[in-house]
């Protein structure tokens, strides 16, 4: 039976075959990461801290992640290994629901804490922690050496808390902050989205390549 | 009959092989795949997969459209409600056998 459970989840697994999964989550890192550090560089009315530009900054993020992933699929991997279309609950509802249920009870916790002035420097390692525990829970599980990424992603999110401020000050300025949020909690922010998008891409890189290595399109129609 | 061993020979015999299983498992966790992924998936031969989907379109438990991507064929494969019903009674029985 547990062969069965496995193969009702390799159709999940093949979405990752090819690496585009990862790119797509360490492109988005890197574009928070820099719209982040851009806003703790930059004075407060700057252009990076103006809603009418973070709308279409993170709508053209996400349109690249979406059309490129989409193209990769279209051009490489469907010629190569073939077309796999998800149920719309696997696609929509799922995601939906589970961003719903972890960015709810977090953006809450995350507007008490800074409405009621709480010191955010000692929990600040909790975001890398939870970033490399749903990289083990959606990649790791299914290639052995991606547990090497997830180690990484793990000690670099800890080494990133245990950083000393006159570090972190390097990465923000005060003055470009809200007074809500201190230097070491941007600075930890910016350095763990950073650490996560470089890590997947380079990940996504890597199975990219292997993929590309190992398979090839058949040389005629397959049926 | 002892109920457990009634179970055993209640087993869906189209769905028990197992070439035709992992077909089963795998298009029932997808809205749709084509020929070449079950090709990779499974390991199977041309030859052997098609002889498999033909037997389970025959049941009805799988679809199956022939179409065109560009200029390339493409054989897209679905499993239907009652192979879908058929899996889940398939994998109860089974479970409740062991």
């Amino acid at each position: 039976m547990d062969s069965v459970g496995n193969l009702l989840d390799r159709p999940r697994q093949y979405y990752n075959i090819d690496g585009v999964g990862e790119l797509g989550l360490g492109f988005m890192g890197l574009a928070v990461a820099l719209l982040q550090w851009l806003q703790a560089t930059t004075p407060k009315d700057a252009i990076w801290h103006q809603m009418y530009l973070f709308i279409p900054y993170w709508s053209c993020m996400c349109l690249v992640i979406h059309y490129g992933s989409k193209a990769i699929k279209k051009h490489v991997t469907y010629p190569r290994t073939g077309f796999v279309e998800y149920s719309k609950w696997e696609t929509r509802w799922r995601p939906a629901i589970v961003g719903a249920v972890v960015a709810i009870p977090v953006t809450a916790g995350l507007a008490i804490a800074l409405r009621s002035h709480w010191n955010l420097s000692a929990p600040r390692s909790f975001l890398g922690l939870l970033l490399a525990a749903s990289y083990i829970y959606g990649f790791a599980r299914t290639v052995r050496w991606k547990w090497a990424v997830a180690a990484i992603l793990t000690i670099g999110s800890i080494a990133i808390a245990l950083l000393p401020t006159d570090v972190l000050s390097a990465v923000a300025r005060d003055a470009s902050l809200p007074r809500e949020i201190s230097v070491s909690v941007a600075a930890t922010l910016i350095l763990t989205f950073f650490l996560y998008g470089v890590t997947c891409s380079m990940s996504g890189g890597i199975s990219f390549w292997l993929y590309l290595r190992h398979t090839q399109a058949p040389s005629q129609e397959v049926e | 009959m002892n109920p457990q061993l009634r179970n055993i020979a209640d087993l869906d015999r189209v769905i028990h092989e197992p070439g035709r299983l992992m077909i089963v498992a795998l298009l029932f966790a997808v809205e749709r795949s084509d020929f070449l992924y079950l090709l990779h998936e499974t390991g199977m031969n041309k030859g052997t997969l098609s002889s498999h989907l033909s037997k389970l379109e025959e049941a009805g438990y799988v679809e199956i459209e022939k179409t065109y991507r560009g200029k390339v064929p493409q054989t897209l494969l679905r499993l239907t409600s009652a192979g879908r019903k058929a899996f889940e009674q398939y994998r109860r029985k089974l479970k409740e056998a062991l």
